[in-house]
């Protein structure tokens, strides 16, 4: 089961999405602010996803893809649930 | 693929340091969210989606979800420190312990997908599995249907500790519902 170049197109890609998320991470880590650090982690999140379905697509496991919704939801439950908490008490936390 | 690979574990081991290392407690949650996507996509690489499923609801929902509700009900330190001080002595315990369990266990490690590993030292066994899983079950994934039908009590009786445990908590908490 030797990948077809198209499929190893599909892994590239996914390897540079990796190598953006690093990137994104920096912006996690440097921040300055909590909300910096919620929107770098929540566009980590949709990276995740399109990893995922870059990889369902280049290792042809379309079973990939149920992971990769379940992350959507949770990536979109989690940002609200940090937004959400952290306002609680009348302004951020 | 490699790229996928390396690039995928300096992503975590970066998350996972940046989740020690950080001062503050908020900051410590985002980030650990992020080292949970991490995890989940190398276990999806790994051919295990359903460790990857439990990843992302155990690591990313539930476990962000209960440190939110912790500090949004206690207090949530103040400091200016960006990251925590880094102890030396301990450090260097640490990794030394560390290095000894990686230099003692991962060379007796099998590499992935190898057939010489102890699963397929009675070869009918995980044949048997593999081949009538389907028939009997209907479960299309072989790890899933040992979960949840082979030793279906076993997990049954997972659930009814982690029920127990929610009950208990409920009454510790003198409450009804979780709030």
């Amino acid at each position: 089961m030797t990948p077809t170049s198209l499929e190893n197109v599909f892994l590239v890609a996914a390897g540079l999405f990796v190598v953006l998320a690093i990137a994104m991470f920096y912006r996690a880590v440097v921040g300055p602010t909590t909300q910096d650090r919620l929107l770098a982690v929540n566009v980590l999140g949709t990276n995740t996803v399109v990893i995922l379905a870059l990889l369902a697509a280049g290792l042809d496991q379309s079973w990939f893809l149920d992971v990769a919704l379940i992350y959507a939801l949770l990536n979109f439950l989690m940002s609200i649930a940090i937004s959400k908490f952290t306002v609680e008490r009348g302004g951020v936390l | 693929m490699s790229l996928f690979a390396y690039s995928l574990v300096i992503f975590i081991l970066a998350t996972a340091v940046a989740t020690v290392l950080f001062r503050d407690v908020l900051s410590v949650i985002i980030v650990f969210g992020a080292y949970s996507l991490g995890m989940a996509i190398l276990y999806t690489f790994l051919l295990a989606p359903d460790v990857a499923m439990t990843e992302a609801a155990i690591g990313a929902g539930v476990t962000t979800l209960l440190l939110l509700l912790t500090i949004a009900r206690t207090t949530r330190p103040t400091t200016d420190a960006l990251r925590e001080r880094i102890h030396v002595p301990a450090v260097v315990v640490v990794g030394a312990f560390v290095l000894l369990l990686c230099t003692a266990v991962l060379p007796d490690m099998y590499p992935v997908g190898s057939t010489s590993t102890p699963v397929w030292s009675n070869p009918d066994v995980t044949q048997h599995y593999i081949t009538e899983t389907y028939e009997q079950t209907g479960v299309e994934n072989a790890v899933t249907s040992v979960l949840a039908a082979y030793r279906g009590f076993d997990t049954f009786g997972e659930a009814v500790v982690v029920f127990a445990a929610g009950v208990s908590t409920l009454l510790v908490l003198k409450r009804e519902v979780f709030a």
